[in-house]
C-alpha cells in the first residue's frame, strides 16, 4: 500500500505542485495517476468542467437510482421480514387469509421456470447462431437473422396470450394426457408429471418463456460466433477434424465467455418476466416437483397482489421483501456468470 | 550425397501434380487453367502480387475452400494417384495428409498440449505414454520443447507470436502429413521469429512437401527450392529459385522481382 510509505510522500508534499507531479514520477501507479488527475484538474476551463459535472453526474445517477432500488425494496419489506424473520425466504405458505407469508412457493416457481426455460432456449439459441454464422446460405441466414430479431422485439405481453391460448391447451389436451398414460407408474418420473391436466404450470412457464429468450441469446451468441477468426476454425478444419468437434472443442471454449454472457442474459429476463408468465403458469402459491400443476413465480404473485395489498399491511410488506429477494437472485447470477468467467475484477 | 543420389538427381518424385486448373469465386473466376508440379520433399514459393490467386491455389490442395457455399474447382490436383477434387473423398483424410499454416497464429483455446494432441486425437487413438511421446518429438522439432516443456498445461495464448507459429506447425506436422501448406506463414512475425521459421522449414523439407506462399522475396529466395510466379490468376512462370531469381524467362517476372510493380 503505497500511501503508507509516509517518509517518500512526506518529503515530495513539501514541494511545489508543478514539482510534486515530476517528481512523483517514480512513485507506484496510484500516486502518479492521482498526481496527474489532479494537475489536469486545476487547468480546466468553464465549459470544460460543466461537461466533467454533467458526465459525472449521469455516472453517478447508476449508483443513486440501484442504491433506491435496494433501499426501497428492503425497507418496504422490513416489517415482512422483522415478523417471520430471515426464514420468510424459505417458508412455504402463502396465505392472505391468515396473514401468513413465507416467500419459497413463488421463489421455487422463479427459479425452476427459469431454468427450464434456459435449458430449452441454450440449445436452441446455439444451434441457430451457430448454424447462421457458419453454415447457412448468406440470403437464408440475412432472412433468419432479422426474424431472430424481430421475434425478439415481440412484447411479453403477445408470448402471454399465444401461450394461453396456444401452449396452455396443447399441455391439456395432447401432452399432459400422453406423459399421464405412458409415465404415470413410473417412479422417478411420476412425481414431476403429477396433476390435473390444467395445462398450466413450470413447464407451461418454461416453454414461453424459452420462446421468449432464445431470441436474445440467439442475438448474443451470433455476435460471439462472427467474431470468432476464420482462420481459428479453419486451422481445425485442416486438422481433418469434423464438424462436431470444430463446435465443441475449438468454438465453444473460445465462446465461452460471451456465452456466459447470453446465458445471464436470458437468464435475467425470465427470472423477472411477469406477464407471460401470469397467463401460464396457473397462480397458485404451493411447492411442489410436478412441473404440470399451477404454480408462481415471484413476479406473477407481486403483479396480482400488488393492487389488493392495502399501504402498510404486513402483505404489501411481503410483496416488497419478494422484490427484494428478487432482486439478490439477480445480482446473485450476475455474480456467478463473473465466476464462471474467471472474471475476478 | 544428396547430388549424387541417382533418383534424386534423375527427377525428384511429384507430390502434387496440378493440371488446368480453374477456380471460381461464384461468378470471379480466380483461377486460370493453372499446371504445375510440386517435387516431394522440395520448398516451392508462390509469390506474385495480393489477390493473384495464390493463397487460393494452396486452398484447392486441402479443399478448405468446401467450406464455402459458391467456391468451385475444376480441373485436377494428382495426389498420390488420387484427384484431391473427386467429390467422394474423405476430406478429414485428406486434411490430416495436407497440413496448413495460416498468416497469423492460431492456437486452439486450450493448453499448449492439447493443442498438438488435437490433431493426433482426431485420427489416432494412442495411450498417454505415446501420446506424450509424440507431443514431445514434435514440440522438439519445431525446437520449442526446451521452452514450453514446464508448462505444457498453460494456455498456448501465453506464449508469444513466434512461439504460437512454432506450435501451430508443430499441430501441423503431428498428424504425419505429407505436404505442407504455409500461408505467409511469416507475415505477422518479428525478424527473428521469421529467421527461426525459415531455419525449420529448411529442416521440415527432408520430411514433407512444402508449398509456401510469400510476399517476401527474400523469404522465397532463402528458402524455395523452386518458384512460382503468379499474376492475375493465372501461372506466369515456374523454376528453380537460382534461375528465376537471376534469370527469369517472362518480362513480368523480372519486373515483379526487381520491384517494379506489385
Amino acid at each position: 500500500m503505497w500511501w503508507l510509505k509516509l517518509p517518500d510522500n512526506a518529503r515530495f508534499s513539501s514541494q511545489s505542485p508543478s514539482r510534486m507531479t515530476l517528481a512523483t514520477a517514480t512513485q507506484p501507479e496510484e500516486a502518479r495517476d492521482k498526481a496527474r488527475v489532479s494537475h489536469a484538474g486545476s487547468r480546466r476551463s468553464g465549459p470544460d468542467t460543466a461537461f466533467h459535472l454533467l458526465v459525472a453526474a449521469s455516472a453517478l445517477l447508476v449508483l443513486v437510482v440501484l442504491g433506491g432500488l435496494v433501499v426501497l425494496m428492503g425497507v418496504g419489506g422490513s416489517q415482512a421480514f422483522r415478523t417471520f424473520g430471515l426464514g420468510f425466504a424459505f417458508h412455504d405458505v402463502w396465505n392472505p387469509v391468515a396473514d401468513i407469508y413465507g416467500a419459497w412457493a413463488p421463489l421455487f416457481g422463479t427459479i425452476i421456470s427459469t431454468l427450464i426455460g434456459v435449458a430449452i432456449a441454450l440449445p436452441l439459441a446455439f444451434g441457430t447462431a451457430f448454424w447462421l454464422t457458419t453454415m447457412a446460405p448468406p440470403r437464408i441466414a440475412a432472412i433468419i437473422g432479422t426474424a431472430v430479431q424481430l421475434l425478439a422485439a415481440v412484447p411479453s405481453i403477445i408470448f402471454g396470450m399465444w401461450g394461453f391460448f396456444t401452449i396452455v391447451p396443447f399441455m391439456a389436451q395432447t401432452v399432459q394426457p400422453f406423459l399421464s398414460h405412458h409415465f404415470r407408474h413410473v417412479p422417478g418420473i411420476r412425481f414431476i408429471i403429477h396433476g390435473a391436466p390444467f395445462g398450466t404450470g413450470l413447464m407451461t412457464a418454461g416453454l414461453v418463456l424459452a420462446v421468449m429468450i432464445a431470441p436474445f441469446m440467439t442475438a448474443v451468441m451470433r455476435d460471439v460466433f462472427a467474431a470468432m477468426p476464420n482462420m481459428l476454425r479453419e486451422s481445425a478444419y485442416g486438422l481433418g477434424a469434423t464438424r462436431w468437434d470444430v463446435m465443441w472443442r475449438v468454438v465453444v471454449p473460445w465462446s465461452r465467455t460471451g456465452m456466459i454472457g447470453a446465458i445471464v442474459l436470458g437468464m435475467g429476463r425470465a427470472l423477472g418476466e411477469t406477464m407471460a408468465v401470469t397467463f401460464v403458469i396457473g397462480n397458485v402459491t404451493a411447492v411442489g416437483w410436478s412441473l404440470f400443476a399451477p404454480r408462481s413465480t415471484v413476479a406473477s404473485l407481486i403483479a396480482l397482489q400488488f393492487p389488493e395489498s392495502p399501504a402498510g399491511s404486513l402483505r404489501l410488506s411481503a410483496l416488497l421483501a419478494l422484490g427484494f429477494i428478487l432482486m439478490l437472485l439477480s445480482f446473485a447470477s450476475l455474480a456467478l456468470a463473473r465466476m464462471l468467467r474467471g472474471d475476478t475484477k | 550425397m544428396t547430388e549424387t543420389d541417382p533418383q534424386v538427381a534423375k527427377s525428384p518424385e511429384v507430390a502434387l501434380a496440378v493440371r488446368n486448373l480453374n477456380f471460381y469465386y461464384g461468378e470471379n473466376h480466380a483461377l486460370h487453367d493453372i499446371s504445375i508440379d510440386f517435387p516431394a520433399r522440395r520448398v516451392t514459393a508462390m509469390i506474385g502480387p495480393s489477390g493473384c490467386g495464390k493463397s487460393t491455389l494452396l486452398r484447392v490442395f486441402n479443399r478448405m475452400y468446401d467450406l464455402y457455399p459458391g467456391q468451385r474447382a475444376t480441373g485436377e490436383v494428382i495426389f498420390d494417384g488420387r484427384n484431391v477434387l473427386e467429390r467422394d473423398l474423405d476430406l478429414n483424410i485428406l486434411r490430416a495428409r495436407v497440413g496448413m499454416v495460416f498468416q497469423k497464429p492460431t492456437p486452439f483455446p486450450m493448453s499448449i498440449y492439447d493443442n498438438i494432441a488435437f490433431g493426433l486425437r482426431l485420427h489416432e487413438k494412442l495411450n498417454k505414454a505415446d501420446m506424450d511421446a509424440r507431443v514431445q518429438d514434435v514440440l522438439t522439432r519445431v525446437a520449442l520443447w526446451n521452452e514450453v516443456r514446464d508448462r505444457l498445461n498453460a494456455p498456448a495464448s501465453g506464449l508469444s507470436g513466434g512461439q504460437q507459429q512454432r506450435l501451430c506447425i508443430a499441430r501441423s506436422i503431428a498428424t504425419r502429413p505429407e505436404v505442407l501448406l504455409l500461408d505467409e506463414p511469416t507475415s505477422a512475425l518479428d525478424p527473428i521469429s521469421t529467421a527461426r521459421i525459415e531455419e525449420l522449414l529448411d529442416e521440415l523439407k527432408e520430411e514433407f512437401t512444402i508449398a509456401i506462399v510469400t510476399h517476401n522475396m527474400q523469404q522465397a529466395a532463402r528458402c524455395a527450392d523452386q518458384v512460382a510466379f503468379f499474376y492475375m490468376g493465372r501461372l506466369i512462370e515456374v523454376d528453380s529459385a537460382d534461375r528465376m531469381f537471376t534469370n527469369p524467362k517472362q518480362q513480368q517476372t523480372q519486373d515483379y522481382i526487381t520491384g517494379r510493380f506489385g
